[in-house]
């Protein structure tokens, strides 16, 4: 009964196509392109900012290089995502300062020079690898300099003398 | 056409950056490069131009050279660091030494990052396309104008001091 009165209602339909409006799906699809055109990445390197980290702003147009990434927030020191000390209020705690050098952070040191060492045994079998002492460092830019200047000091003493800021783009 | 587009948009979507990261280094043109290595191996021992940032007393530029050392105040403005009359300073001893292209800086302990960042961007270039400073290339003798003032900025005091 069902069937035959779905028939009835085919029939008395005019016979048309069925078709998509997808003129507005069109118009979508261009102004996502032109966004994504605008907002595309050339650089080989990828950096991912930490949610609890605002970096500085500058004019720097240089584009990021390939480097062991040092992490420093309020919280905590980072390299390579992994956290070496915690920071209280962006200020390291005396007990993870060297009380022969008060600039010298040792687990820190330690940490990196593993890595440091950890490139130069790749080095020494890869010619392609390089050990150049480059960092990059990630740092909140409410950070004070005294803090900066201990991880600084203490990347120097790990053979990583090449620092460089990450910085937002005022572009 | 519509493929196409729904082609492309994943792969956009892929190596979109919604956050472009920058890194502050010497982006510097060859010519200038090599003038930098030149002064520096030229002027190590002849000018030193120091740079100390304190939030309290602002900037103090030190100048040695052979005739001596002088010093250059940029006292803040109000609170603040005068980072214009910073600019107009460096712009004026850079005219003195236009050969000269390393800065050592020296912020005090209390300073933020954010500060250090912003004197360094007004220290390194002129900030605008329209003013350019001019030096003598090394290799033709030639002058060439370019907007970095003082593109080669080292922390002084990482090291103690």
């Amino acid at each position: 009964m069902a069937r035959r009165g779905f028939k009835k209602y085919m029939d008395k339909r005019s016979p048309s196509t069925f078709k998509i409006q997808i003129t507005s799906m069109v118009d979508m699809f261009v102004i996502l392109l032109v966004f994504l055109l605008k907002s595309y990445s050339t650089s080989p390197v990828i950096i991912t900012p930490s949610r609890d980290m605002t970096l500085p702003a500058s004019s720097s147009m240089k584009d990021p290089v390939e480097a062991l990434k040092l992490m420093v927030s309020k919280t905590g020191v980072f390299v390579e995502d992994k956290k070496i000390i915690d920071l209280k209020d962006g200020v390291v705690d005396n007990k993870d300062v060297d009380p022969s050098d008060t600039q010298f952070i040792r687990s820190l040191y330690t940490e990196l020079d593993t890595q440091a060492s950890k490139t130069r045994t790749i080095a020494s079998k890869n010619d392609t690898v390089e050990f150049d002492g480059k960092v990059l460092m990630q740092a909140d830019r409410e950070l004070n300099y005294e803090t900066l200047r201990k991880v600084m000091y203490t990347a120097m003493m790990a053979g990583y003398s090449d620092v460089k800021i990450a910085v937002l783009s005022k572009e | 056409m519509l493929d196409i587009i729904v082609s492309i948009v994943p792969m956009l979507l892929m190596s979109v950056a919604f956050v472009h990261l920058m890194v502050i280094e010497t982006p510097v043109p060859q010519v200038v490069e090599k003038a930098i290595a030149a002064a520096n191996e030229k002027n190590k021992d002849q000018v030193q131009i120091l740079l100390r940032v304190s939030k309290t007393d602002g900037f103090l530029y030190t100048v040695t050279d052979k005739s001596g050392s002088r010093d250059i105040k940029v006292p803040n403005k109000g609170t603040d660091l005068d980072l214009d009359g910073l600019q107009k300073e460096t712009l004026a001893l850079k005219k003195s030494y236009p050969d000269v292209f390393r800065l050592e800086l020296n912020p005090e302990e209390s300073v933020p990052l954010d500060k250090i960042v912003q004197v360094m961007d007004k220290i390194r270039t002129t900030g605008s396309n329209d003013v350019k400073v001019t030096f003598t290339d090394v290799e033709t003798g030639k002058p060439i104008e370019t907007n970095l003032v003082f593109p080669d900025v080292v922390f002084g005091n990482v090291n103690g001091g």
